[in-house]
């Protein structure tokens, strides 16, 4: 299995345990990945506020470097994954949008056909890989372990644009969480938005959101929060000092990131993990 | 199957509680065509809204099984999921009786707006004024909306600040922002870019998603910020935000996260900067800052080329 | 005990149009039993009639003629010559507004075809033109502020009329169960049509006839009420409606055989012939046998249109479609049958909206009506579509002028409050005390069952007579109608109650008219007098409640331009 990895700008960022995590667990899962240098950011949905032509050019770029490397896409972020789930579908519905966007990469070599399949991590491992198939690799179950997944607005919304099987109540985290031998915790916020993309705008009701499903996860005995999107991990774990303020009681939910999960289970050692680089650490994974 | 319905009524009750209805669901029935088969054959005191039953007049949204929706389109048998459904009113409003909910606040949002056409005037057009079918196609799919309430319900961001005006109200400021024969685009586009506004959407897309016509409201509001920033009101976070990201990308083709913050708050918004220090500083402890030294992604000619292409202004 | 200069009951096209007029000058009052907005008017999908000849040339004199003809020749003439002279005016008045039109490639407000019109004459938003207006004139209303009073959902209990003077409503707030009387110095009717009575029907559940039956137990005559029009293409099951721009954007009627069966009833209008004629085509089909499979529905197909065009121009068609039965209007054809969808008759008024109480043109001074409510004439025993709207906004606005005229005189009359409330508060009672061994649910499923069995598309005298006395049977069992919900607090059990009772009232006068018209004309076709019968029923029915129940009177056509004749498609 190969992949051409998009890492997105956070996992070379504020969250580099996410791209460590994943390069070691893709290592042991025997995943091989081609990162893509030359992929520009995705826009996040932000740069399609300014001008949505540029915003499907930039990953109709990416699509084309995946395409001339003749491998699908592995996203490690929701956000990344689900705006370009957007952008390759306006491209697909429009044939002027293609031609006009394939004019404008023309001159940097590229051409986007519209081949490439866009996947995310969690599909990959879930359907690509096969559960059964991680099953054999866990060398350190999860057992005991009260999970609570927190799947990220962009990986089932649009649902009709969404990989996941019934979007309003997916089970593809759950069932990871499961063959990892840990056992999923249900609760309300699980689908409902980190805040954090407008936490600049509006930090009180970005970290009130956050604070209401981190608490009913909590309530429901989660020992620790998984999220394949690193945008809510950045939402839930580095605010959750200040989150922990407006609720008015510690929550202490280490907030782990997909390939750390699978890592974790795979036997690979916290620290490798990125872990400590969280601002929540948990007694649980030392 | 098992209707477990919520119910209340403060004439009797202290607080709400579910109540469930056993009923075998007739053949192709909608959930409304049972919710009122209950009513008429098992319990009279159930109560809930309803008049058109062909999704147009927009009185019957309830939540089911979490999410809200227009009973009275939806296939019965769609939402059973082991046997069970559960039906709760909409969220986001005072709860009047059992699925009946208050809208004055609601309107009173979409009063807000100034929600009717102000058109120039000085010109009194003997007959109607013209409009392209392009222009009519902007405001064709924001005006479909049958203020149902749905988006309103689940909406995320209402949820933890009722400040801010909601996806309904902005869908329905789009359609007149976008009308042709409108004068008061700069106005209105103002006064929707002020806290409570667009920038308050998270754009989670619960609004498009529970929408059950074309008003689509994220995508209504995704266009309105576009036209802010065409427009230039740009002296807010959210639109500081945008320009900034957009201008990172442009330079290195890979955001700067350590910029980013900054230039949305902007430079002489000392208050919004000194916020930024916490949070800082929590990461820098823990070395999560993004590394100081921003390198530019391979190739990073090739995408400012495109950023020089395409960006306008 | 509350007033207002005028106070209009109904919040759809009608009586919005009406509030615009009269806001600024005078203290108006909107009294709603639903949110404006979830009004019927907005269920209105085709368009809306004028002659603007922005697709070809047309003309006022024959959207008039075919107006005349539609109406089976009981449309009043000059009611309808004023009707179609203001249409153009009224459509560019919805344009200033803000009404969003669907547009010609030069800009102009787009028309196409539609039954019984001789030119493309319906002008349309997509297919969703009622809510574009209702839309378009709350908006309107919103913009007046203050200046209007709106009262959401509070239902319409009764009407003050003494000395043939209207005084005033009596009204009861759904939400807090507390009743109000308004005194007012106008009254205006605008509470839609009745067609909810019946089992297939397009109607929503609030058009229960409450306006009329106030308005016939305060003293009103109500007229032609035998007139029920048949819309050809409800959704088979319910009879949600499917736009009769299907049929106007070229859809085809196909039977089980196959065939095009319109062929055989309107050779040159196909299935483009006005609704009554389609509707008892469809019917005639069926009752033959020749139904889909042999059953009760037939087809309507629009595959030949291809995806696109059924997207542009009929996307709430296939919305509906694939909601409610779950097919898909563009690889699948949709089953359906004749659905109960307009009510021509109603409270009989002149073009301005005054109400008119006999044959000599008597006014009940201070109450007006408008909108489907009301019976101007101008659709005479069967509507054309697109002339609903039209009917809506046009003689919404000239009541709402003429209400205007009027309330600026006489100063609002004295009225004991507890005079008035007594018998509401009784009636209420009689509800609650009610022994309780009949079920509201029974009785109502039997009603719809009865109009649609013995009145509907085809009649005959047995099944009117049994029709009736069954109707009888039933509000003698309706008396004994069990309620549970005994709270004040929204308790719209006690409303479904309440529209029970009008809808049997209306009922039977239904079946008094029917079965007292023997001849055929428009949505009135008795299978025992087929033709139409000039000589002895040119004339519209008018019934009246007296001591010993209904009494049927008539009253003559207007005719002007028009002489009768065959009216062939």
């Amino acid at each position: 299995m190969r992949y051409a990895l998009f890492t997105g700008c956070v996992a070379k960022g504020a969250a580099r345990e996410l791209y460590s995590s994943t390069i070691k667990m893709a290592e042991s899962l025997d995943i091989s990945l081609d990162e893509m240098t030359s992929a520009a950011c995705c826009g996040a949905g932000v740069i399609s506020e300014e001008n949505e032509v540029l915003s499907d050019s930039v990953n109709a770029r990416t699509f084309a470097i995946a395409e001339d490397k003749g491998l699908d896409i592995m996203n490690i972020c929701g956000t990344c994954h689900g705006v370009m789930k957007k952008a390759e579908h306006s491209l697909k519905k429009d044939n002027n949008l293609m031609d006009e966007v394939n004019k404008v990469l023309k001159s940097g070599g590229y051409r986007y056909r519209g081949r490439v399949k866009i996947k995310h991590l969690l599909n990959i491992l879930v359907e690509d890989y096969g559960l059964d198939k991680i099953k054999e690799k866990v060398t350190k179950s999860l057992r005991g372990l009260k999970i609570a997944p927190f799947y990220g607005c962009y990986i089932i919304r649009p649902s009709e644009l969404s990989d996941l099987n019934d979007p309003d109540n997916p089970t593809a985290i759950e069932d990871l969480i499961t063959a990892l031998g840990g056992e999923p915790v249900d609760y309300e916020g699980k689908l409902k938005c980190c805040g954090f993309p407008y936490v600049m705008m509006n930090k009180e009701g970005a970290l009130t959101m956050a604070g209401k499903h981190l608490s009913q996860a909590k309530e429901k005995g989660a020992d620790c929060v998984v999220t394949p999107c690193p945008l809510c991990h950045l939402n839930l774990d580095p605010y959750q000092p200040e989150i922990d303020k407006i609720i008015g009681k510690r929550l202490k939910l280490p907030i782990l990131h997909l390939p750390q999960l699978v890592g974790l289970a795979l036997g690979i050692k916290p620290k490798v993990l990125g872990l400590k680089k969280h601002i929540i650490r948990a007694k649980i994974f030392r | 199957m098992i209707f477990s319905i919520q119910r209340f009524n403060p004439e009797k009750d202290t607080s709400p509680y579910f109540q469930d209805y056993e009923f075998e669901i007739p053949k192709s029935a909608t959930l409304l065509d049972c919710m009122n088969l209950i009513k008429w054959t098992q319990d009279g005191t159930l109560t809930h809204r309803m008049s058109c039953r062909s999704a147009i007049c927009g009185s019957c949204a309830v939540k089911v099984n979490g999410h809200t929706l227009l009973a009275c389109k939806t296939q019965a048998s769609k939402v059973i999921k082991d046997g069970k459904v559960k039906i709760e009113p909409m969220g986001n409003m005072e709860i009047i009786k059992d699925l009946v909910v208050d809208f004055g606040q609601f309107w009173e949002k979409i009063e807000r707006i100034k929600p009717w056409l102000v058109p120039d005037e000085s010109e009194k057009p003997e007959k109607e004024r013209y409009q392209s079918i392009d222009d009519f196609r902007k405001i064709d799919a924001g005006s479909t909306c049958i203020m149902c309430a749905s988006c309103y319900s689940d909406c995320c961001s209402l949820d933890v600040d009722k400040g801010f005006l909601g996806p309904t109200s902005l869908a329905k400021a789009q359609r007149f922002i976008h009308d042709s024969r409108d004068r008061e685009r700069l106005s209105r586009t103002g006064e929707i870019s002020d806290k409570g506004g667009i920038w308050d959407c998270t754009h989670c897309g619960e609004c498009s998603e529970r929408c059950p016509t074309e008003a689509k409201p994220l995508e209504r509001i995704t266009s309105l910020r576009r036209t802010a920033i065409a427009l230039g009101i740009t002296n807010n976070i959210g639109a500081r935000h945008v320009k900034a990201f957009v201008d990172s990308i442009a330079h290195s083709g890979r955001l700067n996260e350590n910029i980013l913050p900054i230039r949305s708050m902007g430079l002489f918004n000392i208050s919004g900067l000194m916020s930024l220090i916490p949070i800082g500083i929590r990461m820098m402890m823990r070395r999560k800052n993004p590394p100081i030294i921003h390198k530019p992604i391979d190739e990073a000619e090739d995408v400012r080329r495109i950023f020089r292409k395409l960006r306008k202004g | 005990m509350l007033q207002h200069d005028v106070v209009i009951v109904g919040s759809g096209l009608a009586g919005m149009s009406a509030a615009l007029e009269i806001c600024g000058q005078l203290d108006v009052a909107i009294i709603s039993k639903v949110y404006p907005t979830r009004s019927h008017s907005g269920a209105a999908q085709g368009g809306i009639a004028a002659s603007l000849g922005n697709s070809e040339p047309d003309s006022q004199e024959e959207h008039m003629y075919d107006t005349v003809k539609g109406s089976d020749f009981l449309g009043d003439q000059d009611a309808i010559e004023m009707f179609t002279r203001d249409a153009p005016e009224i459509i560019y008045q919805l344009e200033h507004m803000g009404c969003v039109f669907s547009r010609t490639g030069e800009g102009k407000i787009a028309q196409r075809a539609f039954g019984g019109h001789s030119h493309p004459r319906a002008c349309y938003a997509a297919d969703r033109t009622g809510h574009a207006i209702l839309h378009v004139l709350y908006e309107q209303v919103m913009k007046q502020g203050k200046r209007i009073s709106i009262y959401p959902e509070w239902y319409l209990m009764s009407l003050i009329i003494r000395d043939n003077v209207c005084r005033g409503i009596v009204i009861y707030d759904i939400r807090s169960g507390n009743f109000e009387v308004i005194r007012a110095k106008g009254v205006i009717f605008a509470t839609g049509g009745y067609g909810r009575a019946y089992r297939i029907t397009s109607n929503a559940f609030a058009n229960t006839g409450d306006g009329i039956i106030a308005a016939f137990n305060a003293g009103v005559p109500l007229e032609d009420m035998e007139f029920v029009q048949f819309h050809p293409t409800g959704l088979f099951g319910q009879g949600i409606l499917v736009s009769e721009a299907a049929r106007g954007e070229g859809g085809y009627l196909i039977n089980g055989k196959g065939e095009r069966f319109m062929e055989k009833y309107a050779p040159a209008k196909m299935e483009l012939a006005p609704r009554d004629i389609v509707s008892r085509s469809e019917q005639r089909e069926i009752d033959e046998g020749r139904g889909i499979d042999g059953k009760d529905y037939i087809y309507l197909d629009l595959r030949h249109l291809g995806k696109e065009k059924i997207m542009e121009r009929l996307p709430q068609v296939r919305q509906l479609g694939i909601d409610f039965i779950g097919m898909d209007c563009i690889t699948d054809p949709l089953p359906i049958q004749p659905t109960a969808h307009y009510s021509m008759g109603g409270i009989p008024t002149d073009k301005d909206g005054h109400v008119i109480i006999d044959d000599k043109g008597t006014q009940l001074t201070g109450f007006f009506a408008a909108g489907e409510c009301a019976c101007v004439s101008v659709h005479g025993a069967n509507r054309l579509g697109t002339n609903s709207l039209l009917d809506a906004v046009v003689f919404g606005k000239r009541t709402g002028i003429a209400a205007l005229k009027f309330a600026k005189g006489p100063r609002l009359s004295d009225m004991k409050e507890d005079e008035v409330l007594a018998p509401v508060k009784e009636r209420i009672s009689a509800v609650f005390s009610s022994p309780g061994t009949e079920s509201i649910n029974d009785i109502r499923d039997e009603l719809k069952e009865n109009m649609m069995s013995n009145c509907g598309v085809f009649r005959e005298k047995e099944g009117l007579n049994k029709g009736l006395e069954k109707v009888k049977e039933l509000r003698e069992r309706y008396k004994n109608g069990k309620i549970t919900d005994k709270s004040k607090l929204f308790n719209n059990e006690l409303i479904e109650v309440l529209e029970l009772g009008h809808m049997l009232e209306f009922s039977e006068i239904i079946f008094k008219g029917a079965i007292a018209r023997e001849e055929s004309r428009g949505a009135h076709s008795r299978t025992d007098f087929p033709k139409r019968d000039d000589r002895n029923w040119l004339k519209h029915t008018l019934a009246y409640l007296t001591e010993d129940g209904i009494e049927l009177k008539y009253k003559p056509v207007t005719i002007t331009k028009y002489q009768p004749e065959e009216r062939k498609y």
